[in-house]
């Protein structure tokens, strides 16, 4: 503590600013901007990888979910409701307008072999030399890993492991059942491992 | 569990089903205890553990990318136009 005195001011909670919302109130879709712009983009360009997708990803969600948000009945829902736009505008972004996988990939698929060389080739990420090359090739590799993955499997992963929604939140954002979503997850990390560990051998 | 265990069995198989539960810290006390008891026999999935581990750190730790000013202020002129011509 410093003793100096602070004043914080209190940012207005969804429910607040959904109440706004609803009136359509001056500077109402520029709050709604200002909160959730950040993390949808970020979230588009996670899932897509491209900036002008994200940029699509991003101002498709805003406008569509701001018109439909007067709707929404409970505010606590405002985030998982969202991620929800966003992962639709995602899919149909990547022309894979369901988030159904085609087929689901088996554990077996993702077992290492027998005769496949034990020891961890992946890097320990706390362990990176400062090296800002090394660090942008790391960066590259994980990229790419995370891009090759299906998109049914790469939308849990980005919610889960990169935007750190619950696993509750994703069900309610994707409309999978609890169960589904771990068993998406653990297969999305799997392959993700699967291909870092190929690319360090 | 011996300690002639040999990799690849049926309990390593129920095991890399919950590898992600258990890095999760959902797995309820028995099941996490089974993965602990079968960890400090079977050094292949200890291996295998610890770089899933690696790689879900490696995703978790890439940067979310700033929203650009300038992006900004064409969603609130795309939506300055949408309101006029409602």
């Amino acid at each position: 503590m410093d003793g100096t005195l602070r004043v914080v001011e209190k940012e207005p909670d969804n429910d607040e600013l959904l109440s706004r919302i609803r009136e359509d109130a001056p500077g109402a879709f520029d709050e709604f901007v200002t909160r959730f712009g950040g993390r949808i983009y970020a979230f588009g360009m996670k899932f897509c990888g491209e900036r002008e997708d994200a940029k699509d990803v991003l101002q498709d969600t805003l406008l569509q979910a701001y018109r439909s948000l007067r709707e929404l009945e409970h505010p606590e829902a405002m985030t998982s409701w969202l991620y929800r736009v966003a992962a639709n505008a995602c899919l149909m972004k990547r022309r894979k307008g369901k988030f159904e996988p085609e087929r689901e990939i088996s554990l077996e698929e993702l077992l290492p072999g027998a005769g496949q060389d034990a020891r961890i080739q992946i890097p320990d990420p706390t362990a990176l030399p400062h090296d800002d090359a090394v660090r942008a090739e790391t960066k590259a590799r994980v990229q790419k890993a995370i891009g090759d993955l299906p998109p049914a499997y790469r939308i849990v992963l980005v919610m889960r492991d990169m935007e750190q929604l619950s696993t509750q939140e994703v069900a309610d954002a994707l409309g999978l059942e609890i169960s589904a979503v771990k068993m998406r997850l653990h297969r999305a990390r799997l392959m993700v491992r699967k291909v870092l560990e190929e690319s360090y051998a | 569990m011996s300690s002639r265990h040999v990799h690849g069995g049926p309990e390593c198989v129920a095991l890399f089903a919950k590898l992600s539960e258990y890095l999760d810290g959902e797995l309820d006390p028995t099941a996490c205890a089974g993965v602990l008891g079968h960890m400090e026999d079977c050094e292949r999935c200890r291996e295998f553990l610890e770089s899933l581990r690696r790689a879900v750190a490696h995703v978790a730790s890439m940067e979310s990318p700033e929203l650009p000013e300038n992006l900004k202020n064409d969603i609130l002129a795309a939506y300055a136009r949408t309101k006029e011509s409602s």
